[in-house]
């Protein structure tokens, strides 16, 4: 059977214009024979930026001339180097995005050199056009590699198009909503009693509202007693010292199955927490749903999924009360919006999950300003500044993803609202690619980290 | 079909021919010369469960173990198997009478063949050691399983949860727990002993009605969140499915005895997608349990694996008397992972004679 006729595609014929030079055969519909050694003699790939003839007559007159990728290594054995891409313009518009993925760093600085294609030439501001291109064009879709490459590229078109429309990208979303800025939350770095209630303090005084916790310890699928009454008990003690008027978040990691994380949840529904995170794995949306119908503790998931089309199962069954993904892997500024467009129709909130560089962080709150379900924003930071909030206030010189009075403030340049230069980020050579964290159970096997 | 592909059909066919022939007629060492079935008896417990033993062409032997069933069909076994390869185990259909057995014998020889342990064979091991639990529990296996007490009369309100809850706090609670519920218990009865021993964090609530109630399954798992665990007299994976389908199980326990070694790895890859941990059933002998520990080291999501250890003495002496090594010697709550070749026994037939169940 023929899945496509390329004979009859009109569009298809324009956009392969400048490559191909006689039409497609139809006996070349899976674009097999461009495995040949002659390559082929039908449908051939497209070389060259996305589009360019077709909107010859309506280009901006911007162009994409050059790409930079930056691996960034806080230290050589970092699981998280910094993915950062650089694009470069004929009017000299710099744009910067982030495309961290932990533990596979290697493999999306590759990718995102794969889409260099897709943007040498092309016109910057088309960046719905060129993210299109970028996920359909990519065949099998984008999962977290495809995605965090995407996001890397998706959001230096937005720093460039702000620029160009001398605007910070949260006004080119209708935004904001709030204009002290978007509230956030800290991780808690401490277990004690002691540690807990100086956080607290601290937390006081700076005027943070919300911080969030991961339960202790791996979990197998069905757990033994002394481990649940563990988990629970620190739930306990989070609350008990923090108070009531901080709200709090327990990240389960996607560590539990939905058999262990619904005894759980259930059991720590009177602490009133703001939302669990990952009760359980993302592939199943049904497993998750188990675990919602049982429990009233609002649920937010979704860091690992991507662009609109990851999300639609989980807000369709209605599971989740709050959607976390990912701007350096959702799908940059287009992705997270999108997201965010779509939960708002089912009256799900957003919190958007940030655990990597700080572009990546400075480019949420952009989108964050400008979403009408927004509940709070993540930053992998600590409520007391550590040695990162210092190099990224070196870099940018301001205190990148500082909160004041518990909300990130806006920007007010324009694009996304920073100026960067690779001398910077020289000092922190990329270290090569490492796994994240690999844990095991006590009888070896492998557990969720 | 045109011309072209005709030609080129033939040329395959032609270039093929060699290799296709030598196969049709060579009898491959692997292939099976015999099976006997030695159907043995726990002195005192009277348990039965049926031996097969599995010889090649070439002399290698392989053992396996399923439930006692007298009406099995020992002829229609052979006339199936006696000449196909020892190493097809997936080929066996789930209509063939022993198929536990056979299935855990062809791949003790596939094992043997290999020179490899049967986790190795099939891609593990995924863990160094085996969690398991017996009942009553002992030091080597200190989980303890409690059997709800039978029902006097039916729907039986707070006194019999009461009387469960007593149980469930007579175990130290630095101890782990089963809640057996055997089938017994009508749907609201499970539903309320599941609400009262909820905090009390059971590793799972075993049986708690009867699988084939799939609506009293849907309200007990509504209504609580004690993890529940199915699997006692299932002979069909379909019913694994219907149940993970729906959130309703979240421990499944395909009986080793049933399904053999990789019809339960079949029913744990089944599982794996819903996030669902497999702790298989084995009511049989030692042969049951050296299975069992090969196929807990063959998948990710084993959790643990009741060893079903007698009561008396005599019947324990038996089970260490028909497998030569210490299979079921377990230690801080673990079983150990054999390192010789197939399920890593040897099997004493001296013994099966002496317990041969006549």
């Amino acid at each position: 059977m023929r899945r496509r006729n390329f004979l009859a595609l009109g569009s298809a014929g324009i956009a392969m214009a400048g490559a191909t030079k006689r039409p497609a055969l139809e006996t070349d519909w899976c674009g097999c024979e461009l495995q040949t050694p002659a390559g082929g003699r039908g449908m051939r790939a497209q070389t060259g930026p996305v589009g360019l003839e077709a909107f010859a007559d309506v280009s901006s007159g911007l162009k994409i001339t050059g790409m930079k990728v930056f691996g960034v290594s806080f230290n050589p054995n970092s699981d998280r180097p910094y993915v950062f891409v650089k694009l470069e313009t004929n009017r000299g518009i710099i744009g910067w995005g982030e495309g961290t993925l932990e533990g596979k760093a290697g493999a999306v600085m590759a990718c995102i050199n794969d889409f260099k294609d897709f943007l040498i030439g092309a016109d910057p501001m088309q960046v719905e056009h060129i993210w299109q291109s970028m996920y359909i064009h990519s065949f099998y879709r984008a999962g977290p590699v495809i995605g965090s490459a995407i996001s890397g590229i998706d959001q230096a078109l937005w720093d460039i198009r702000g620029k160009a429309l001398n605007m910070p990208v949260y006004k080119l979303l209708g935004g904001p909503f709030d204009p002290r800025g978007v509230r956030g939350y800290y991780h808690v770095d401490g277990a004690t009693h002691d540690q807990l209630v100086q956080i607290r303090a601290t937390a006081h005084e700076q005027g943070i509202t919300c911080v969030k916790s991961g339960i202790p310890g791996y979990y197998e699928w069905i757990e033994r007693r002394p481990k649940i009454d563990r988990a629970i008990k620190a739930m306990q003690m989070l609350r008990e010292t923090l108070g009531p008027d901080i709200d709090i978040a327990i990240d389960f990691h996607a560590k539990t199955s939905p058999s262990v994380a619904s005894v759980i949840v259930k059991e720590v529904e009177p602490l009133n927490l703001l939302f669990i995170e990952e009760p359980c794995p993302p592939e199943n949306v049904q497993a998750m749903a188990k675990i919602a119908r049982r429990s009233t503790t609002p649920i937010a998931t979704g860091e690992r999924l991507i662009a609109s089309y990851g999300v639609r199962e989980i807000l369709e069954m209605g599971v989740v009360d709050i959607l976390q993904t990912d701007i350096n892997h959702v799908g940059g500024i287009s992705g997270l919006w999108k997201v965010a467009a779509t939960a708002n129709v089912s009256s799900i909130s957003m919190a958007p999950h940030a655990c990597e560089g700080p572009i990546g962080g400075l480019a949420t709150i952009h989108v964050d300003a400008a979403m009408p379900n927004f509940v709070v924003q993540e930053i992998c930071g600590l409520v007391k500044p550590t040695a990162t909030d210092k190099i990224w206030e070196e870099w940018f010189g301001f205190p990148a993803m500082r909160m004041v009075d518990g909300r990130f403030p806006l920007a007010e340049k324009p694009g996304l609202g920073f100026e960067l230069s690779e001398a910077s980020l020289a000092k922190y050579p990329f270290g090569g690619t490492h796994p994240m964290a690999r844990v095991f159970h006590e009888d070896g096997s492998v557990a969720e980290w | 079909m045109n011309a072209f592909v005709t030609r080129r059909r033939a040329r395959l066919v032609a270039g093929f021919a060699p290799q296709a022939a030598a196969a049709a007629t060579r009898p491959g060492g692997l292939d099976i010369a015999e099976i006997r079935h030695f159907p043995v008896r726990e002195p005192v417990s009277g348990n039965r469960y049926s031996l097969l033993r599995v010889k090649t062409r070439t002399g290698l032997t392989g053992w396996g173990e399923c439930r006692f069933d007298p009406t099995a069909d020992f002829k229609a076994l052979e006339t199936a198997w006696i000449g196909r390869p020892a190493n097809a185990y997936a080929t066996i259909a789930p209509s063939t009478p022993f198929r536990a057995a056979l299935d855990i014998a062809l791949l003790d020889i596939l094992g043997k063949a290999a020179n490899a342990p049967v986790y190795r064979v099939l891609g593990g091991p995924t863990r160094s050691k085996v969690r398991a639990y017996s009942s009553p529990h002992t030091e080597a296996f200190p989980v303890a399983v409690i059997d709800v007490p039978a029902p006097v009369s039916r729907n039986q309100g707070k006194a019999y949860q009461n009387k469960v809850l007593e149980l469930v706090n007579a175990v130290p609670a630095e101890r782990d727990f089963v809640l057996a519920g055997n089938g017994l218990l009508t749907p609201g009865d499970a539903a309320s002993v599941a609400a009262t021993v909820e905090t009390k964090h059971p590793l799972w609530f075993d049986e708690p009605c009867s699988h084939s109630n799939i609506d009293a399954v849907r309200k007990i798992s509504g209504e609580t969140v004690v993890p529940l665990g199915f699997g006692a007299g299932i002979d069909d994976p379909g019913v694994f499915q219907a149940l993970l389908r729906e959130g309703l199980i979240d421990v499944v326990r395909p009986d080793i005895g049933i399904f053999g070694i990789s019809g339960t790895k079949r029913v744990a890859a089944l599982a794996e997608p819903y996030y669902v941990a497999v702790a298989p059933r084995t009511s049989g002998g030692p042969l049951g349990t050296a299975a069992a520990i090969q196929l807990a080291a063959s998948v990710p999501n084993f959790f643990i694996q009741h060893v079903p250890i007698p009561a008396a003495e005599q019947d324990r002496a038996m089970r260490r008397e028909i497998v030569s090594s210490a299979i079921e010697a377990g230690n801080g709550g673990f079983l150990q992972l054999p390192k010789a070749p197939g399920l890593g026994i040897t099997v004493n037939e001296a013994a099966l004679e002496k317990y041969h169940a006549a």
